[in-house]
């Protein structure tokens, strides 16, 4: 018997008091020892919300509850347009890094007599010989297309049933930044085919760089590497595309679908 | 929330999606479940009702405070409905990637300018805000010369357009969440919603003016008049909106969420 006080929340004392089995015993040492360390308990108790969650009827949502639910189930598509955006973001980066298995960004010409570049000729692989390559780049291509009116209608949506109000203020500023960043992508990969449009696009890119005030040179020489358009300035696309705009795109997605797990859906009332 | 509603949770109250009620009374609830199991399931259950009151010892002596957030949770009514359409939308994609392969454009001559050059749709707008030439104002103190050079105005431009709708949040506070609680922020919205289309045409009004009869001064003008018609046209039909509709909403929505 020791006269140490005891601790309120002494676990294995409590252990003592019960009549354990041997397996029990071991289980819940394991247990205790665990969750000392890493505190599973935290990630348990989701995982059993979960459970409970979908193995129950749904609890009733505000909208179900307040007979709301009239008025607002036509909105709902409306309401999943931040979903569809992220899912056509997962498809565009799957399809996006096999189609990285056949391109290089270079605008050295493929042969010494031809006019094009390999970048050039490794799309019209891609789109000509490549087994299910024109599928391929066209479902790149239309889950960028479609990701970007998504996140512009969620936008509009968010706009005009006042999501953006008092606790979310953050989360809205943080939507601009990638809606801003979902054009940045598309931007960097119109231009990696290295076609005239792709070119010319890039022309006004680097006069929209040039004429910041002050930093304008600064600027083009960073992301178009040099006031003329060339090799360094496919590279550079090319390195934003598929390296820097990934990593902080998903990033930022993340925080942004973090922000309304905590926050939860703001409902029209 | 008030007292004297249900509670989910043995009485304890909850702070996630507080307010939420069971389908009936017969649904036993989660701690119901819970106290019913036996041996490991038990034992696990015990536990963890002692490690969260060692939490919640904790959290009181702390100045930790949890608050309570007004919205329905994200698991699993969103995410149930959201699959659920997020996957036809889906496959409505690959559909279309199917059918629709998309044009490639000769390679790159930088010796030739093609006619119309023009970024994806999506930057339209952006492209149409480096048309603002005939609205960058000539300052007489320079002597009729223009402050900044036309291509400059129109990248702070879209810079303005960026900051105006960022600190939207900050300017329109209130808990009114319906357009037709707040008619004038919904005509911004919808003003701003035409803007986007008509700069983004303007961006292309070479072609515009091949194909309607039209100078381009007068689509210019359009550009700006036709967002405040639309702008006009919301505010007045919300505002007579309003009154009917306010009634029904003052009735259930205002006696649950008082406005500040």
């Amino acid at each position: 018997m020791s006269l140490e006080r005891k601790d309120e929340h002494d676990h294995e004392g409590w252990m003592e008091t019960k009549d354990l089995s041997p397996i029990e015993e071991v289980y819940l040492t394991t247990l205790i020892w665990l969750d000392k360390r890493l505190r599973i308990v935290d990630y348990l108790e989701l995982l059993e919300d979960m459970y409970y969650k979908t193995n129950l009827q749904m609890p009733k949502s505000h909208t179900e509850q307040y007979n709301l639910d009239n008025k607002f189930w036509y909105w709902y598509p409306l309401y999943a347009l931040g979903s569809f955006s992220t899912i056509a973001y997962v498809v565009a980066s799957i399809t996006g890094a096999l189609l990285g298995f056949y391109y290089a960004p270079s605008t050295a010409a493929p042969s010494a007599d031809a006019a094009t570049s390999v970048a050039y000729s490794n799309v019209l692989f891609i789109m000509g010989d490549l087994n299910f390559g024109t599928f391929l780049r066209s479902l790149h291509r239309w889950s960028a297309q479609v990701m970007t009116a998504a996140v512009f209608l969620h936008m509009l949506r968010v706009y005009f049933t006042g999501a953006y109000k008092e606790p979310r203020e953050l989360n809205w500023i943080i939507g601009i930044v990638l809606i801003s960043l979902t054009m940045v992508f598309g931007y960097t990969g119109y231009l990696l085919p290295w076609s005239q449009l792709s070119y010319w696009a890039g022309q006004i890119g680097v006069e929209m760089a040039l004429s910041i005030p002050l930093i304008g040179d600064w600027v083009a020489q960073l992301i178009f590497g040099g006031f003329t358009l060339g090799e360094a300035t496919l590279q550079r696309m090319y390195i934003l595309h598929v390296f820097l705009l990934p990593f902080v795109v998903t990033l930022v997605i993340a925080i942004h679908i973090g922000i309304v797990w905590m926050q939860g859906i703001a409902e029209p009332h | 929330m008030s007292n004297d509603e249900p509670k989910t949770d043995g009485g304890e109250p909850k702070t996630d999606g507080g307010g939420i009620v069971p389908q009936d009374d017969q649904a036993p609830t989660w701690s119901e479940r819970k106290e019913r199991t036996q041996g490991l399931a038990r034992l696990t259950y015990e536990y963890f009702e002692r490690s969260r009151r060692e939490d919640e010892d904790l959290r009181r002596a702390s100045d930790y405070v949890e608050r309570d957030v007004l919205a329905f949770p994200t698991w699993p009514h969103e995410m149930i409905r959201n699959l659920a359409i997020t996957s036809f939308f889906l496959g409505a994609m690959f559909f279309i990637a199917a059918a629709i392969p998309p044009h490639i454009p000769g390679p790159a001559d930088p010796n030739s300018t093609p006619a119309v050059i023009l970024p994806d749709w999506y930057l339209y707008w952006s492209f149409g805000l480096l048309k603002l030439t005939p609205i960058n104002p000539e300052l007489s103190l320079l002597g009729g010369q223009k402050l900044m050079s036309d291509r400059t105005y129109g990248v702070l431009a879209n810079l303005v357009v960026v900051g105006v709708i960022a600190i939207v949040p900050f300017l329109n506070k209130g808990s009114a969440r319906r357009p037709v609680e707040e008619p004038f922020w919904a005509a911004v919205g919808v003003g701003g919603v035409v803007f986007a289309f008509t700069i983004a045409v303007l961006a292309v009004q070479n072609l515009i003016t091949d194909l309607l009869p039209m100078t381009s001064g007068e689509l210019f003008i359009l550009t700006f008049m036709l967002p405040f018609a639309f702008a006009f046209v919301a505010y007045s039909v919300l505002k007579t909106m309003r009154e009917g509709y306010m009634f029904e909403l003052n009735r259930r929505y205002y006696r649950l969420r008082p406005p500040k």
